[in-house]
């Protein structure tokens, strides 16, 4: 196979002085699926971004067929036949499919927008490609898998030879992520070139033909798929051996901590979020929730959290009902919460780790005395959290901003910990962490639970809810639609067909085990 | 920690550089303005850079000036760190100034309790005017900005129509009656106009850093500032706070309205009498960062070149709109220098100057 596209030694540093890129290799042969795996902040989001013209390099240079490029914007490369899917779509939710695909290169007749051409035109290239998608509902109205079909065909439309599709998988379930491959791989059979940004190792192992491999802003590695496994791909992004699996004690699971019942919970626009949710959460256990994002489990945490109103129910901890009680008596009662974004909800970036980590604290006596900050407690207790859950940082004084996305994460997880709270809600505690922060989290957590903190868990990686999980619970439409118990017998295909919708439980079986 | 704090030092001594060479930057630029406008350009430029020191009369202005500045720019800067954009500063003073002239010109008055009556009055109307916006925000989603603005404008014209009609000293004036002597802050220094409202202001700094940094409310504030969101998950309420940082900075205001009435200036309530300075406040607090401790030093200088400038227009054969075009390139030189809030943006349009170069190359 000849090289199509080429960068070499590509360096790339940030205003602020994040070296993001600095010798930078890559070799995509045509018609290949070619992976590049790395850590967060391995630098493989800037490389795409480098690719797709939207960020210029500072050193290197870039080769489409053998020909030194630059490109000045992603139009230049869109032109040189270069698409890109974002994690998150550039979709406009209120446009239907085929407007969202052809926008901005309109099939003309005259002066008028051909709606039917632009249809025909939209059908046939998701029947080539085999990317099934109606063309008539506006977008807002399709799933996030159909959703990115949408994304795939507007880079399609503009006759991309290149795809680069960012972290596409993040978002799916796993029948989804078999549609699309199913779709990656027709598009190579047609003498597409697909880039693969990912760090979810089986699937890249599954689907790519090369793989790069990047650690802190260099190429380490560029490897065939067959010839490597899971383990030696970790060792080779965290640069030393990893191990992928916690270990859990046993633990006595006798009191119930939570109890929820019918705990219903609507949207901003009045439509539910979920309804009638029941479960119980017991000392010493790690319950996953389980579900596509957007099936009501977010709203579900955030109403047991107190950022969000329920419509109707209870949920008792240790009998006191939390859904009358505002954010800081929930806290005092021993709830402790680790939210789902940490720089939007779980941290103050601009304000320092000291503060940071005293800010849920501010109304008892620990750190406060007649109204006055007692400075010294509030850096004494951040000096010890550092150490304990060894974040990197240069001090109790440093601003939570200066740290890496797994240290900040491991700020937020340290002063949710500190109290040794009774229930613990936990949201994606490792999204956008490193390996070696994940693992760090994990154990943290698992500690928690075997000290007998109840643990409500909701994560987008099924693989995270597998390795932590007690039970699980599945949402769908913002129903528990199964409740399993995690052992050697459950499978991600299997938690697919309920996250999907494509099974469901009978109430009895739920019941057995969610309460 | 001293690693910490050395590096503070040297992000202070960064940001003085900075601001430093964005003053030469604007002076250089003024200088080519007057070489313009002025026949004897050379002469001009220096009334602009030694005004304010020819007489003891043009200190005591200048100082006069700097007091009042920072009262306006630690207002600003309250509320700016609770990331609210209250605009009140001006209706505050006004409304502060109308009655700290109520109390003065009141039988009290005339009394021992006189002056400070007449300050806490003041105080009082700012801060119960700083209050309006904030709760009508908390409660009613009305947005600060804007009703801040709205009743600013009132504040402006309701003092107006009191100093035309029932207040006025004689028919046709534009003032009420002198206040008694004992509510006249007294002067620091004989025949300037430096008198207890520079301590007054001096005080004020002190208090709202230690009310910022030392207190647990402040560190509320800072918080809601930083995250809002954030400040809510970990159980603060930040309404409240939102509407106490604004009554707080409203009572800064309404005091800077009893500094003019009261002070040396002009002991009596005039119309218009606050000139368009509480505005400045905003530049002050952009360039100080908010920061509190940073603001009379900033005043310092901002203070000087602002009595420079007017000088200027009245000594030399320059038009005072040149000095306001001077003005206003010295202010957007120096403050694009700074960051506001999260200053993601300027820090984007600075050049990119690697800190860390790991390994070999460049």
């Amino acid at each position: 196979m000849t090289v199509l596209l080429e960068a070499r030694g590509i360096a790339k540093t940030y205003p602020g002085g994040t070296v993001a890129n600095n010798g930078v290799d890559l070799t995509v042969r045509a018609g290949e699926v070619h992976a590049v795996v790395g850590e967060n902040g391995a630098g493989k989001s800037t490389l795409m971004k480098i690719l797709f013209g939207i960020e210029q390099p500072d050193g290197g240079e870039l080769l489409l067929d053998g020909k030194p490029v630059h490109f000045a914007g992603a139009k230049a490369a869109i032109n040189a036949g270069i698409g890109m899917v974002f994690q998150h779509f550039s979709l406009v939710p209120s446009f239907s499919v085929y407007e969202n695909v052809v926008m901005g290169s309109e099939p003309r007749a005259g002066l008028r927008f051909d709606r039917s051409r632009a249809i025909a035109e939209v059908r046939a290239l998701s029947e080539k490609f085999r990317l099934p998608v109606d063309p008539l509902p506006p977008v807002a109205s399709i799933p996030v898998g159909q959703q990115q079909r949408v994304e795939i065909l507007k880079a399609l439309y503009r006759d991309a030879r290149i795809l680069i599709l960012d972290e596409p998988t993040a978002v799916l379930a796993p029948q989804e992520v078999e549609e699309l491959f199913v779709a990656v791989r027709s598009l190579v059979a047609q003498g597409r070139t697909v880039i693969f940004i990912a760090h979810k190792l089986p699937e890249v192992l599954e689907i790519s033909d090369s793989i790069t491999v990047m650690r802190a802003g260099r190429t380490v590695a560029q490897v065939k798929a067959r010839d490597v496994t899971e383990q030696s791909l970790a060792n080779l992004m965290v640069g030393r051996e990893v191990t992928l699996k916690v270990d859990r004690a046993a633990t006595d699971k006798s009191t119930v901590r939570l109890e929820v019942a019918g705990l219903s919970v609507d949207h901003e626009n009045g439509t539910a979020a979920c309804a009638d949710i029941d479960l119980r959460l017991r000392a010493g256990e790690i319950v996953g929730l389980v579900g596509v994002e957007g099936n009501g489990q977010q709203e579900f945490m955030e109403t047991i959290a107190g950022h969000r109103a329920a419509t109707r129910g209870s949920a008792m901890l240790d009998g006191v009902d939390l859904l009358d009680l505002p954010v800081l008596k929930r806290r005092r009662a021993g709830l402790a919460n680790i939210p789902q974004d940490r720089i939007a909800e779980g941290l103050a970036v601009g304000a320092t780790l000291a503060e940071n980590m005293a800010a849920t604290r501010l109304s008892d006596g620990g750190f406060v005395r007649h109204g006055l900050l007692d400075r010294k407690a509030m850096k004494a207790n951040a000096a010890s959290l550092i150490e304990k859950f060894a974040i990197r940082a240069a001090g109790p004084d440093a601003a939570a901003g200066t740290l890496s996305g797994g240290n900040m994460q491991k700020v937020v997880v340290a002063r949710e910990l500190s109290e040794a709270p009774k229930v613990l809600l936990v949201s994606q505690p490792t999204r956008g962490v490193d390996l070696g922060a994940t693992q760090f989290i994990w154990k943290t957590i698992t500690e928690a639970r075997d000290n007998g903190a109840a643990v409500l868990l909701s994560s987008a990686d099924l693989s995270e809810l597998m390795a932590l999980s007690d039970r699980f619970l599945v949402f769908y439409h913002g129903e528990i639609v199964a409740a399993l118990e995690n052992d050697e017998s459950v499978t991600p295909e299997a938690l697919g067909a309920y996250m999907l919708g494509l099974e469901r439980q009978t109430p009895e079986q739920i019941r057995a085990v969610s309460l | 920690m001293s690693a910490s704090r050395s590096n503070m030092w040297k992000s202070a001594r960064a940001e003085a550089l900075r601001a430093l060479t964005a003053l030469a930057m604007a002076l250089a630029v003024a200088f080519i303005i007057v070489l313009i406008t002025s026949k004897s350009p050379v002469e001009t430029f220096g009334t602009l850079l030694s005004g304010p020191m020819t007489s003891k009369r043009t200190i005591g202005l200048w100082i006069d000036d700097v007091a009042k500045l920072t009262m306006t720019g630690l207002a600003f800067s309250l509320v700016f760190q609770a990331r609210q954009f209250s605009m009140g500063v001006q209706g505050q003073v006004y409304m502060g100034g109308l009655f700290s002239a109520l109390v003065a010109l009141s039988p009290i008055g005339t009394t021992a309790v006189g002056m400070p009556a007449a300050v806490l009055a003041g105080m009082a109307a700012g801060a119960f005017y700083g209050f309006i916006p904030g709760y009508a925000k908390a409660r009613l989603g009305a947005n600060e900005i804007v009703s801040s603005l709205m009743l600013n404008y009132i504040a402006v014209n309701l003092v107006t129509y009191l100093v035309r009609e029932p207040l006025v000293a004689a028919p046709g004036l534009l003032s009420t009656p002198n206040f008694p002597p004992n509510t006249i802050f007294p002067a620091l220094i004989e025949r300037t106009r430096i008198d207890l409202g520079l301590v007054l202001a001096l005080l004020s700094v002190a208090a709202v850093w230690f009310a910022l940094y030392r207190t647990s409310w402040g560190l509320k504030l800072r918080l809601v500032g930083h995250n809002a969101r954030f400040a809510e998950y970990a159980g603060i309420k930040a309404n409240f706070i939102m509407v106490s940082a604004m009554t707080a900075s409203g009572a800064l205001g309404g005091l800077l309205g009893a500094m003019f009435v009261q002070g040396q200036s002009y002991g009596k309530l005039l119309v218009q009498f606050e000139g368009n300075l509480a505005f400045e406040g905003i530049l002050i607090a952009i360039v100080a960062k908010n920061r509190p401790l940073a603001v009379p030093i900033v005043a310092l200088f901002y203070g000087y070149l602002r009595q420079g400038a007017l000088i200027m227009g009245i000594r030399t054969d320059v038009p005072t709109e040149v000095i306001s075009v001077v003005q206003a390139i010295i202010i957007l030189l120096v403050a694009s220098s700074f960051k506001f809030g999260s200053g993601k943006l300027l820090a984007r349009l600075r050049p990119a100057k690697p800190v860390t170069t790991t390994g070999a190359g460049a």
